[in-house]
């Protein structure tokens, strides 16, 4: 990696632990001042699902157990979309988050994969998110492969699609934004 | 406690015992989840011959596939040499279900094709067509809904939904085609199974409180405990429960098919199409009805509204699995089944707008029907009790909305399961 890649890897770690900081600190409408109009925010479910014969143990790939035939995406939501679930946290009737779960975002892993011709990153990178509420303590962990539009110095979120590693979710709900 | 006093004789109140006596818990798995119907999944989900679907029986991990001739079976999913599961995936296309632990392999009807060994190691003294999978003792399907009973001497299918049948079709039978499930989205709540069930079943109240905050602003600033206008709860009898609107012939469907959710043009075009359509094929009465939430006795809730049937697993006394799926119509267009799929997950489903409040309702009731004190103590269920009246355009009882008229059925069929002898009160 030569130290123009090493100042870009930087400013994407940079720019995605702000973001999981202001998650954290529930600063929601700043967070939601990081999305691109055209952003898709999709969370899929997860199968565990019979790939072919069982010697043919390389061919069973994660990403055919995502958005399998006939299954039903947990979140596929747009800029209102988000908006949506911004407005509802802040009505005070939002009751799973009133009062609210307190959360702490782990981000590591990150690797900027792809440097495309329009000015966007691809990047992967690895959460662990805790969260507490009441009585319950829940623990997510999640592959997030998102797309980043290049504004300047800074970045937009263009696309986010999060990998659950989870088939059954163990938690009540999914409240939080990953 | 004496067994008549969990269920009062009308209904009108229940103990907190009945969440959180692990006893109930097990006498229910034989003589509900036992005996009474169980959603398995939809035709849909078994496109092909070798299409298979794991699913739950109260506990009990079951096996539904399609066979090579394109028959539809339900067995246990429990090798018969240890009992070990034969499916670990959720779902695929397969016509050999081989055992891991020591390679036992069935066939796709539930036959045992292959015994490693059997000549060397059994003699080839096994008759290998007495050691199939056990299958499911009766399946049945409904308008592509495939069910199960653990009771060979079930009443058929048709008889247990009853009048429920009449308004399952609004939901089913709108088109020619009928429907498919998309799904299921899965997630684990802390709750007693009839927590969540008599909420599907009949609480109507709940809505303009609980889910305040994904309400429009005008609702939720009004009288939020005012009865909706056109709303009703109703009540087919048999356990199983229904919240609708009634709409008067005067309004147009265009301007109630998108009152749960706005439709872009594309969407509410196909709506009134399909609504056309659904009112040719069911008649005027079916075709001025929307149905809001419900329940098929025991645990298939749905909010048809927000187009999602859910299976309400029970994973122990203090647990559940929610199988949260979305209907659609299967000849809609693909973009419309999109918009319908995305905007169900908005509302429905563990990140849903609406759901996301219910779960903690549910362990929360749950988790203080386990108090010593509190469980000496009634539960109050009496809204509406005595106001329930017949109507001349819908088969069942009818109550305000909102009134508790469906959770007392809810109850009071569970107490003539698990109680028949002590149970000579008004069947609801």
């Amino acid at each position: 990696m030569n130290s123009e890649g090493m100042m870009r890897l930087i400013q994407v770690q940079q720019w995605l632990y702000r973001e999981a900081r202001m998650l954290d600190e529930r600063r929601y409408d700043w967070w939601l001042e990081l999305l691109d109009d055209r952003i898709r925010y999709r969370v899929p479910s997860r199968c565990s699902i019979r790939q072919g014969q069982v010697k043919d143990f390389a061919s069973w790939s994660v990403d055919r157990e995502l958005d399998c035939e006939g299954s039903l995406a947990l979140v596929d939501d747009d800029l209102v979309g988000l908006q949506l679930r911004i407005a509802r946290l802040q009505t005070g009737m939002a009751w799973a988050e009133t009062p609210p779960s307190m959360t702490r975002r782990l981000v590591s892993n990150v690797m900027i994969l792809d440097n495309d011709a329009d000015a966007m990153l691809s990047v992967v990178s690895t959460l662990f998110l805790a969260k507490h509420r009441g009585d319950d303590r829940v623990l997510f962990t999640a592959e997030r492969r998102d797309r980043l539009v290049i504004s300047g110095e800074d970045f937009r979120l263009r696309e986010r699609y999060v990998v659950l590693d989870d088939v059954v979710l163990a938690g009540e709900n999914l409240s939080q934004i990953f | 406690m004496n067994h008549a006093d969990y269920v009062a004789s009308d209904g009108a109140s229940i103990s907190p015992e009945i969440f959180s006596d692990a006893s109930l818990y097990e006498l229910e798995k034989r003589r509900i989840f036992g005996r009474a119907w169980l959603m398995l999944g939809h035709l849909s989900q078994l496109p092909r011959p070798g299409s298979f679907i794991r699913t739950l029986m109260g506990e009990e991990s079951v096996l539904v596939t399609r066979d090579r001739k394109g028959r539809v079976h339900a067995h246990l999913n429990a090798c018969r040499h240890r009992g070990f599961q034969v499916c670990q995936e959720d779902r695929g296309v397969t016509t050999r279900f081989q055992c891991r632990y020591h390679g036992w392999t069935y066939d796709s009807d539930g036959s045992l094709a292959m015994v490693p060994g059997e000549e060397q190691l059994y003699y080839n003294e096994i008759d290998k067509c007495r050691w199939g999978l056990i299958p499911v003792a009766r399946v049945e399907t409904y308008k592509g809904l495939i069910f199960g009973n653990f009771d060979a001497d079930a009443q058929p299918l048709l008889d247990f939904l009853g009048d429920m049948a009449w308004y399952l079709d609004i939901i089913l039978d709108r088109r020619a085609g009928g429907t498919e499930l998309l799904g299921p989205q899965r997630w684990r709540i802390a709750a007693n199974w009839k927590v969540v069930a008599e909420n599907h079943c009949g609480d109507e109240y709940h809505i303009g409180f609980a889910h305040g905050s994904a309400l429009p602003p005008d609702l939720v600033n009004g009288n939020r405990a005012a009865p909706l206008m056109f709303a009703r709860e109703i009540r087919p009898g048999l356990g199983h429960g229904l919240g609708a609107n009634i709409f008067p012939d005067h309004l147009r469907p265009r301007d109630w098919l998108s009152n749960g959710s706005p439709m872009p043009p594309f969407v509410l075009d196909y709506m009134v199409d399909v609504h056309e359509e659904m009112a040719r094929r069911l008649g005027h009465q079916r075709a001025h009805i929307q149905p809001i939430h419900g329940a098929v006795w025991p645990n298939l809730g749905m909010v048809p509204i927000f187009n999602t049937l859910r299976v309400i697993q029970p994973r122990g006394l203090n647990e559940v699995e929610l199988w949260s799926y979305c209907v659609v119509d299967r000849d809609a267009p693909p973009e419309v089944k999109a918009w319908i799929a995305a905007q169900s997950a908005r509302a429905f489903g563990p990140a849903g707008s609406f759901e996301q409040d219910d779960a903690n309702n549910w362990s929360a009731v749950t988790r203080s029907s386990h108090g010593i004190e509190a469980r000496r103590h009634r539960l109050n269920l009496q809204m509406g009790l005595g106001h329930e009246e017949r109507s001349e355009r819908m088969p069942g009882e009818v109550g305000l909305t909102a009134s508790e008229i469906n959770q007392r059925g809810f109850y009071l069929r569970w107490m003539r399961e698990m109680f028949a002898e002590i149970c000579k009160g008004p069947s609801a």
